[in-house]
């Protein structure tokens, strides 16, 4: 009986968790009009029973989880997912920024450096393992701190040692194929005829589960018994396991100033169909798209984060109403949609060696419609005020060029203690839909179990063995 | 009594009546059906439709009939709007069997026609896979789950949990 007593006051505490009381009703009116407003200064005027409303800040500290403001009585259905939804988009935010952060020795946010300080910046989260590095060949024990494999024969003439080598042409290559997003639908062509690069990389409290658990091997799993269930973040305490999914283009470096780049090797491995021989090439690439998903106590569904740089696509209404910028990463201008198709998958054979003739023509879809319209509205004020503080550190900065399209997140989590509902797994996703069109190009739209969905999607990942794996693909890397 | 918003759309008190009287109607918990936070919007949606097909006379003459009995027990309320005891059921109490319906498959059958040969239509995707069938049923529709791969070797959760009224009625 006791044992249920604290069940209910735990889901209570849940589904009351944004409710504000009666009598607090003027005060929190003003805490929420600050949440969305300011992104400098903590909140204005707040009471002892209104928790501080969440802000965007300048700080290397990576949230634990989503803070929560409160939704004062007698909101209706948009004002209440406008005021969640910040919450959430400014966790996105901030999380973004503790990322990109320039890192100290040991790899975590230096606080004595400022993000973009110099325009742009070493960042934390390359300094987390690449997947690549994790499930290695025969099944072989990672180490954190350890050495990188040895580079593809291919590379070895252009590498330096802590040289990164970028691989994946798809965001799923050894889940799916080599060559594709998910569902198989193609790889993404810049304006150069370049294909886009991938990489996958986790934080250590993700590594540490992996290791201690030996799931980076199939033997491991095949052993392992019970489910996946990765740490969850704390609000105020330590982060949960994060991974962070980056798309990158070759750049010309003269347009090195609007992009956070990297000078890479670009690997592609040898292919019998199409026929090509490996091949590798010293590149100077930029960050054009960026996911972290991370799970938290009020998000062990994980909570989806999605940027993309400001200059990737134009969106369905900037193409309807002519109102286009002169160049995109990812779209001609000047080419008509009889001549240039929207979000057309490039044809085969697809051939990442080479030189496309084929250029993606990627439109960013309208996917926050039929009662989604705030996570569009919400994205833009938080893009706003993030923009902002990044300015204020340098006018230069290159992370003033990457915009939040949106946060996935689970209305309803489960107990707020990292556990998820028996009955409703999913948490009931807001938004509905959600896609990066450098991450999700072709899978834009707004089809239950066909259009980006991201918690839908990772909810089906297992490990080798027919074991789910807790929202996360990666597993099935393991060799 | 209907309170309708300058904007032309209902308002947020016409949904939640629209919700509560469809819990008594179906059985389920008012909460599940049109949670604090919710993505889908279904309540809204089925409250338009009904709109759409029924008329708006029709439909606020039957939340009108609803808040006069509003306090009342749910297995109250959904005897007294579905005329258990009246024979034949008048234009009103069809209209709530054709309600209980949609929630229950997501799909519009007409009041006149209930059990008859007319189509029925779908009212949308989302209307298909939260369609409360499955709830009762502990399961998923075809093509969409919202399990892990391998969830049908444990037992499911609770009709509780799955947002079926188990409370005897209250």
């Amino acid at each position: 009986m006791k044992k249920f007593a604290t069940i209910a006051l735990l889901a209570l505490a849940v589904a009351c968790r944004k409710e504000m009381p009666a009598s607090a009703t003027d005060t929190s009116a003003t805490a929420t009009e600050t949440t969305a407003s300011t992104a400098t200064t903590t909140s204005a005027t707040t009471t002892s029973t209104a928790p501080a409303a969440p802000v965007i800040v300048l700080s290397s500290n990576i949230p634990g989880d989503v803070q929560e403001g409160t939704i004062p009585p007698g909101s209706d259905r948009n004002q209440k997912f406008l005021i969640a939804q910040g919450d959430f988009d400014i966790y996105s935010w901030n999380t973004f920024i503790a990322l990109n952060w320039p890192p100290g020795p040991d790899g975590n946010g230096d606080p004595k450096k400022t993000i973009g300080q110099n325009g742009d910046n070493d960042t934390v989260w390359e300094h987390y393992k690449d997947v690549a590095d994790v499930f290695l060949p025969n099944g072989a024990t990672p180490s954190w701190k350890g050495s990188a494999p040895p580079p593809p024969p291919e590379c070895k003439a252009d590498y330096s040692p802590g040289m990164r080598i970028l691989t994946q042409v798809g965001k799923t290559p050894n889940v799916l194929t080599e060559f594709s997003q998910p569902f198989n639908t193609g790889p993404l062509i810049d304006q150069n005829g370049v294909y886009t690069r991938y990489e996958i990389l986790v934080n250590k409290p993700m590594f540490d589960y992996i290791l201690s658990n030996s799931l980076y091997s199939k033997a491991g799993q095949k052993v392992f018994s019970g489910a996946v269930k990765f740490p969850c973040g704390v609000l105020g305490g330590a982060e949960g396991a994060i991974m962070v999914k980056s798309s990158w283009m070759v750049i010309n470096p003269a347009d090195k100033d609007r992009f956070h780049t990297n000078q890479v090797l670009v690997y592609t491995p040898a292919s019998q169909n199409p026929k090509y021989p490996a091949s590798c090439s010293k590149q100077t690439v930029g960050l054009v798209g960026f996911h972290i998903g991370h799970k938290t106590n009020l998000g062990p569904q994980w909570l989806w984060s999605t940027f993309e740089h400001v200059d990737n696509v134009p969106t369905e209404a900037d193409v309807s109403s002519g109102k286009l910028k002169a160049k995109y990463n990812y779209y001609n201008p000047k080419c008509t949609a009889a001549n240039c198709p929207p979000n057309a998958v490039p044809p085969r054979p697809w051939d990442p060696t080479k030189v496309a003739s084929f250029h993606s023509q990627v439109v960013r879809m309208n996917m926050f419609k039929g009662g989604n319209e705030f996570a569009f509205t919400s994205a833009t004020e938080r893009n706003t005020d993030a923009h902002k503080l990044l300015v204020g550190v340098n006018p230069k900065s290159v992370w003033q060029n990457y915009e939040l399209i949106s946060t996935m997140w689970p209305t309803d989590p489960g107990n707020g203690q990292c556990q998820a509902s028996a009955s409703t797994p999913l948490g009931n996703p807001a938004p509905t839909f959600l896609a990066n069109t450098t991450l999700e190009t072709y899978i834009q739209g707004m089809v239950p179990n066909t259009s980006s969905n991201c918690i839908e999607c990772h909810m089906n990942a297992t490990m080798t063995t027919p074991v789910p794996s807790d929202f996360t693909y990666v597993l099935q890397r393991a060799k | 009594m209907t309170t309708t918003p300058a904007t032309g759309g209902p308002s947020d008190s016409t949904i939640q009546d629209f919700a509560d009287m469809s819990a008594a109607l179906t059985g389920f918990q008012s909460s599940f059906l049109r949670p604090f936070l919710d993505p889908t919007n279904l309540s809204e949606t089925f409250y338009n439709f009904v709109v759409s097909q029924a008329g708006q006379p029709a439909m606020d003459d039957l939340l009108n009939a609803f808040r006069a009995i509003k306090t009342q027990p749910a297995q109250k309320i959904a005897d007294t709007l579905l005329e258990v005891t009246t024979t034949p059921p008048s234009n009103q109490a069809l209209l709530c069997q054709s309600i209980i319906a949609m929630w229950y498959l997501g799909s519009w059958y007409p009041p006149a026609n209930l059990l008859g040969t007319s189509l029925q239509q779908v009212i949308s995707s989302q209307a298909y896979t939260k369609s409360l069938v499955w709830n009762v049923a502990q399961a998923h529709p075809m093509g969409f789950s919202a399990f892990t791969f391998g969830y049908w070797s444990n037992p499911p959760a609770s009709l509780d949990a799955f947002g079926v009224n188990t409370g005897g009625g209250k």
